[in-house]
């Protein structure tokens, strides 16, 4: 990270969906405006700016993390995922995205990135926990639920995406 | 939303950080969640935040065990806190207030000390804290130390003990006495919905029994129902050397009652103060009640 | 249409047509849309929900480097909007409520629009508002709304529905038992995940407007903006982009949208506004407010004899929507369940309080709420089972009720027993006295329309169809998609019905150059409206491809099968490709297009003066028990198990049912027990999730959904509208279980901890002075 000299600005520099990228943003900058309006990844939704809702839910270092209440200068040397960066080289959609279409869980969609990012996030949980257990563990539907607290839905009444989320976790952990 | 940044990345260069700006406008930014809410809705102009969250300190971003003690950094997340299995099998209490913290995005990035030093008269991590009365590890600006209990931290609403230049470096927890052999440690919060809530009223209990089954520590601080967290000594003392397993329902009544004295909450959008009182009343009750789970 | 128990597509769990898109972040809503040169707006709303404006001051803010137009009333040249032209789009002399607009910036940036704002100075001459309708009432006080009509004998009044059937001073004869009560509802809100945007583009050469909006009726929409805007409807272009939600709150015109588009005009740039989390709680519709005083009786035998309604609605300072709820309320207290004479009157006054407008049930909620709480306390009254009275009145199959509705196909008493039996409602009576829990169960039933509501002239929709010579079919239909799934029903239709698989089906309606007219999405109606359409034009296309299939297969018959792409003669065992069918239409003379238009009219009738008529093409019925826990130390009611069952008609997909129900029933739940927008003098005190309280994914409870089919045959292969029905008997039931549990009474919504927790202490005299 490198302080642009008199000015108020920083240049920094963090992989981003596989990529690294390079970017000058003020220091006040939050890494969801950064992530919309600079570098036009749009599938990031604001919902309400203020960490209530998980719209902009992102992975930071493969953990789940509000973009509208993240400062942008930490970032830096971080590994970012955005929904974008979960569609694979051959175009296809990550497991996670296509058991929530299957399961009848996406209405509006407006949640369904911050969904399915946080639903990523305990996937990522569960197999790094699993690495060092002697037999793997799912998460059960409680954990999911609680997992999922801070992603509101006003379509869903999140049944189908709980449904999903379990049974995509039961194989894939 | 415009401000300066600060970004040490040891504990010294925080130290020196404090140095520099210790007669300008700055504001110590951990997991910046409470932060940045606050400054999204009232920005002040020449203000620097110093943005703590990239110092590279393992004593200062984790939970460790030294000489007995349980220490935690203060930029430890409350992620991390719900995963140690330490703080789990021996502060119960500080497990589920941190469970209980927003939401899994927030505790992501949101930090012990970010928690104790905003100072929310419903802090939850303040609230365990209390309860099994923590020693708080403060350095300042010419890299000196000082220490302080957490029960003598909180001077007002949203004020503490904190001089400025000063920092938390961590704390550290060694309430359990060595003839407990058993626990009674949780932490109750009381909203609207079963998530995302900022406590209505929150109780935090850490009551230490002895073989014979009697009371031999307790710890007791309930939230958001006076201008700063409270810690109920008289509560505490009463139940000392009594057996938990015959109180009377007498003698239960008596101890919610001496809790609710230190109670003075207002009215506010959340809840009036007639509801914090009669339900941190029932709360306080039911810690001591068999059969208290459903 | 194809035989009912031949069915390939319809019936089957078929997932979103658009589904990859949403999922994938691909989706373009309003947020995502960026234009060449766009500039972006912002609004300057008043500072006082009550107050004459005595000067604006734009000098400073017009000074800042980057703002490029900003204007107020005297700048512009419009019409007032909404149903009653009572609302000015800026307002000029005076402010009313909490979200006035006075003033609307167009900048380079986001900041410098909202800096710009802050530099407009604007000098009130505060007023003491009026915030609660019945002092609006009293004769000493003011006129709030200077633009009322009039038409009333208070100059507060907004609007007044009345209705009656039976005589019921007769039936109040015929009782052995007589209730009286009064309900307060509250206001809550949409909070779609999306908030509330538009871009505008102006073109000034050719005169003509585009807007990206995300309004659900984009025909009465654009017909509402030439309004306003003082301009040819026409030279105004609609297009849709995805939709965050609905729900209702995009049924009406707001100011903020001909406000972006004059900044357009003004510029000549495009220009954007997108409402913040905050504004979108202060400056949306909200559902409507009301009090309701409600007496109604039995006989002996538990029959229902009369109801006698008077309700007070909080219009706000202006009229949008939520005013003509009582075209929805007054069907439920007049037919659901039978009763042999009902009085109906409900008034709209205007206060200083933001205004209603459509929410999901339309004002359903809050009649079955006040009704279905009097059932249970005439059934205590009579000593009655709750279950056994509500059979005992269960509507029925051929059914006409008072208010002209008939009832062609009747779940009613079906969905009832379903109901009652799955949940043992009648065994889970017996409840413990002691402990801190109390288990409480209820029941609850709705009726809502199901085909349609002929609220305009026409209840139509148009739709247009072809296939093109590679064998794919384009649907361009007149509805819109706001994520409940139409556009996946539409294309199943056409796969069911022209043996197209769905990869090969493109669903085009968010255009109004394009699409054929509709009344939009309200009313439960898009399955049932858009899909008859959809088959009739469908049928018109079969006659073409038909013909030329007849002439290519040389075939004697003049009915064929649509299967895997081919037209089949199963007589004759022939078969011919579709793609080569549309090629030799296209080529071969004489040449013909393989395309069809069809407008689909519902049978339903526009209600007379009297408000009755058979308004609907079908009725949906549903029930609900709800069985919850009190907890008794904190008031926290948690909900354990719904079972619903719901008059469907057909089910024609599945998953996107369940998708409904769900989430229908988890806004009914937050209705009954967490969401509530606290006002303090006209001001919202709780403009953020933090305290307006969405449920979140761990409150969500056991939902056990049993569709009921009842085969309507005015329905698309039977099915009835599903969209707005599972959140309308939610909170009735809920406070019935509640009641149930605590042995107490509840006269308002939401049953929030303290009101809870309050009750059950009187009750038991449970005084802990402190």
């Amino acid at each position: 990270m490198v302080k642009i000299k008199g000015t108020n600005k920083y240049k920094i520099s963090f992989l981003l969906n596989q990529t690294k990228v390079e970017v000058i943003v003020k220091a006040s900058a939050i890494l969801l405006d950064v992530l919309r309006e600079d570098l036009n990844l749009t599938g990031t939704k604001p919902g309400c700016n203020e960490g209530e809702c998980g719209a902009c839910t992102v992975l930071i270092n493969g953990a789940a993390v509000n973009s509208c209440l993240y400062l942008a200068v930490n970032a830096d040397g971080k590994e970012i995922t955005t929904i974008e960066g979960l569609v694979n080289n051959e175009s296809e959609l990550d497991p996670i995205q296509n058991t929530l279409i299957e399961n009848g869980a996406v209405q509006c969609g407006f949640c369904t990135s911050g969904m399915v990012m946080s639903i990523k996030s305990l996937q990522n949980y569960y197999i790094s926990k699993n690495k060092s257990a002697k037999t793997k563990i799912a998460p059960t539907n409680q954990e999911i639920k609680k997992w999922l607290e801070g992603n509101l839905c006003r379509c869903t009444g999140y049944v189908k995406i709980i449904e999903a989320a379990e049974k995509l976790l039961t194989e894939k952990v | 939303m415009n401000f300066n940044i600060e970004i040490p990345h040891s504990i010294d260069e925080l130290v020196l950080t404090l140095n520099k700006f210790k007669n300008k406008n700055y504001r110590i930014g951990a997991g910046c969640t409470d932060l940045l809410m606050e400054l999204k809705n009232n920005s002040a102009s020449n203000l620097t935040i110093i943005n703590i969250s990239q110092v590279d300190d393992f004593n200062f971003n984790n939970v460790k065990l030294s000489n007995g003690n349980v220490d935690i950094g203060a930029n430890t997340t409350a992620f991390k806190i719900c995963e140690n299995e330490n703080i789990l099998e021996n502060y119960k209490t500080l497990h589920e207030a941190a469970l209980n913290l927003a939401s899994a995005q927030i505790r992501q990035v949101a930090t012990i000390g970010g928690n104790i030093c905003t100072a929310s008269p419903s802090g939850d991590l303040i609230c365990a804290l209390m309860a099994l009365k923590a020693q708080l590890y403060i350095k300042n600006s010419l890299g000196e130390n000082r220490e302080i209990s957490i029960l003598d931290f909180y001077k007002g609403v949203r004020k503490t003990d904190l001089k400025h230049g000063e920092f938390l470096s961590h704390l550290s927890l060694n309430s359990n006495n060595k003839n407990a052999f058993k626990t009674k440690s949780g932490f109750i919060k009381i909203g609207t919905r079963k998530s995302m809530e900022c406590s209505v009223v929150s109780l935090a209990y850490h009551i230490q029994i002895d073989k014979k089954g009697n009371i031999i520590e307790t710890g007791l601080a309930f939230g958001a129902s006076a201008p700063i967290v409270k810690y109920a000594t008289r509560a505490c003392d009463f139940l000392i050397g009594k057996k938990i397993d015959s109180l009377s329902k007498t003698e239960i009544d008596t101890f919610a009652k001496l809790v609710v004295e230190y109670a003075s909450p207002i009215d506010d959008i959340r809840a009036t103060a007639w509801y914090r009182k009669q339900v941190l009343f029932n709360i306080s009750k039911s810690i001591l009640e068999k059969n208290i789970e459903k | 249409m194809g035989e009912l128990n031949k069915l390939k597509v319809i019936g089957t769990p078929v997932p979103k047509h658009d589904g990859k898109i949403r999922a994938s972040g691909k989706a373009v809503y309003g947020h995502d849309i960026k234009l060449k040169d766009m500039l972006y707006g912002a609004i300057l709303r008043t500072e006082h929900p009550c107050a004459t404006i005595e000067k604006i001051d734009i000098s400073k803010a017009l000074k800042l480097k980057g703002v490029e137009c900003i204007i107020t009333a005297k700048d512009i040249d419009v019409n007032n909007i909404g149903y009653k032209r009572d609302h000015p789009i800026l307002k000029s002399n005076e402010v009313n409520c909490e979200r006035d607009e006075i003033a609307a910036v167009a900048a380079q940036t986001k900041e410098i629009a909202i800096k710009a704002l802050q530099l407009i100075k604007v000098k009130y001459k505060v007023k003491k508002g009026i915030f609660d309708p019945f002092e609006a009432l009293d004769l000493n006080s003011p006129k709030i709304n200077s633009f009322n009509s009039g038409k009333f004998d208070n100059k507060n009044i907004a609007e007044v529905f009345k209705y009656s059937h039976g005589n019921i001073e007769e039936e109040k004869s015929k009782s052995k038992v007589h209730i009286k009560r009064r309900f307060t509802l509250p206001r809550v809100t949409h909070a779609c995940l999306g908030t509330s945007n538009i871009s505008a583009q102006y073109d000034k050469i050719s005169g003509k407007l585009l807007l990206y909006s995300s309004t659900q009726v984009p025909f009465l929409y654009q017909r509402d903006m030439a309004h306003a805007l003082k301009m040819n409807p026409s030279d105004i272009r609609v297009i849709q982009p995805v939709i965050g939600g609905g729900f209702g709150s995009k049924l009406d015109m707001y100011p903020f949208e001909p406000i972006c588009a004059l900044l357009s005009i003004k510029t000549g740039k495009p220009v954007q506004i997108i409402y913040s989390r905050k504004e979108e709680f202060l400056a949306s519709p909200t559902r409507q407010p009301m009090i309701i005083d409600i007496s109604c009786g039995a006989d002996k035998n538990g029959s229902f004899t009369y109801r006698d309604i008077k309700i007070i609605k909080d219009n706000g300072a202006y009229t949008s929507w939520g005013a003509t709820t009582p075209f929805v309320i007054m069907q439920a207290f007049s037919s659901l369940y039978k009763v042999a004479a009902c009085n109906f009157e409900a008034t709209a006054v205007y206060t200083n309080n933001v205004f209603a407008g459509s929410f999901r049930g339309y004002g359903n909620p809050q009649a079955t709420f006040a009704l279905e709480r009097m059932i249970d306390l005439l059934a205590d009254e009579l000593k009655m089972s709750k279950s056994e009275i509500r059979l005992k009145n269960a509507n029925f199959k051929g059914e006409i009720t008072g208010q002209g509705l008939h009832y062609d196909t009747c779940g009613h008493k079906e969905c009832l027993e379903t109901v009652i039996n799955k949940s043992n409602f009648n065994k889970s009576t017996k409840k413990s006295k002691e402990g801190r829990y109390k288990k409480g169960i209820g029941l609850a039933s709705m009726l809502h329309v199901g085909g349609g509501a002929k609220i305009y002239r026409s209840d139509g929709c148009g739709t247009t169809v072809k296939i093109d010579p590679y064998g794919y079919c384009t649907v361009i239909s007149g509805s819109n998609e706001i994520g409940q799934g139409s556009e996946t029903v539409l294309a199943m239709i056409a796969s069911e019905e022209l043996g197209i698989s769905l990869e090969k089906i493109k669903i085009i309606n968010t255009d109004t150059d394009i699409k054929p007219w509709d009344v939009g999405v309200h009313a439960s109606r898009t399955s049932f409206v858009a899909g008859n359409s959809l088959l009739g034009a469908i049928n018109l296309l079969k006659i073409k491809l038909n013909k030329k299939a007849k002439e290519l297969l040389d075939s004697k018959n003049d009915d064929f099968n649509y299967e895997n792409g081919c037209i089949i003669d199963n007589t004759e065992d022939k078969s011919i490709n579709l793609d080569k069918v549309v090629r030799e239409m296209h080529f071969s003379e004489p040449n013909e297009l393989a395309i069809a238009s069809y407008f689909y009219e519902p049978s339903s009738q526009f209600q007379d003066k009297e408000f009755k008529g058979n308004v609907s093409g079908s009725y949906a019925f549903a029930s609900q028990a709800i069985e919850v826990e009190v907890d008794t130390y904190t008031g926290n009611v948690n909900i354990l198990n719904v079972y619903v069952a719901q008059d469907v008609g057909k089910v024609l997909n599945p998953l996107l049912l369940d998708g409904q129900i769900h989430g229908g029933i988890l806004q009914g739940i937050g209705y009954a027990v967490s969401e509530e927008m606290i006002y303090k003098n006209g001001i919202l005190q709780n403009p953020n999730f933090h305290n307006y309280k969405l449920l979140t994914a761990s409150d969500i409870p056991q939902i056990h959904f049993f569709p009921i089919e009842t085969n309507d045959k005015q329905g698309p292969y039977g099915a009835k509208g599903v969209g707005e029905a599972p959140l309308i008997p939610t909170a009735a039931a809920i406070a019935n279980a509640v009641c149930d549990a605590l042995e107490v009474e509840f006269l308002e919504l939401p049953l929030t901890p303290e009101r809870v927790l309050k009750a059950f202490n009187n009750k038991k005299k449970l005084i802990h002075e402190f």
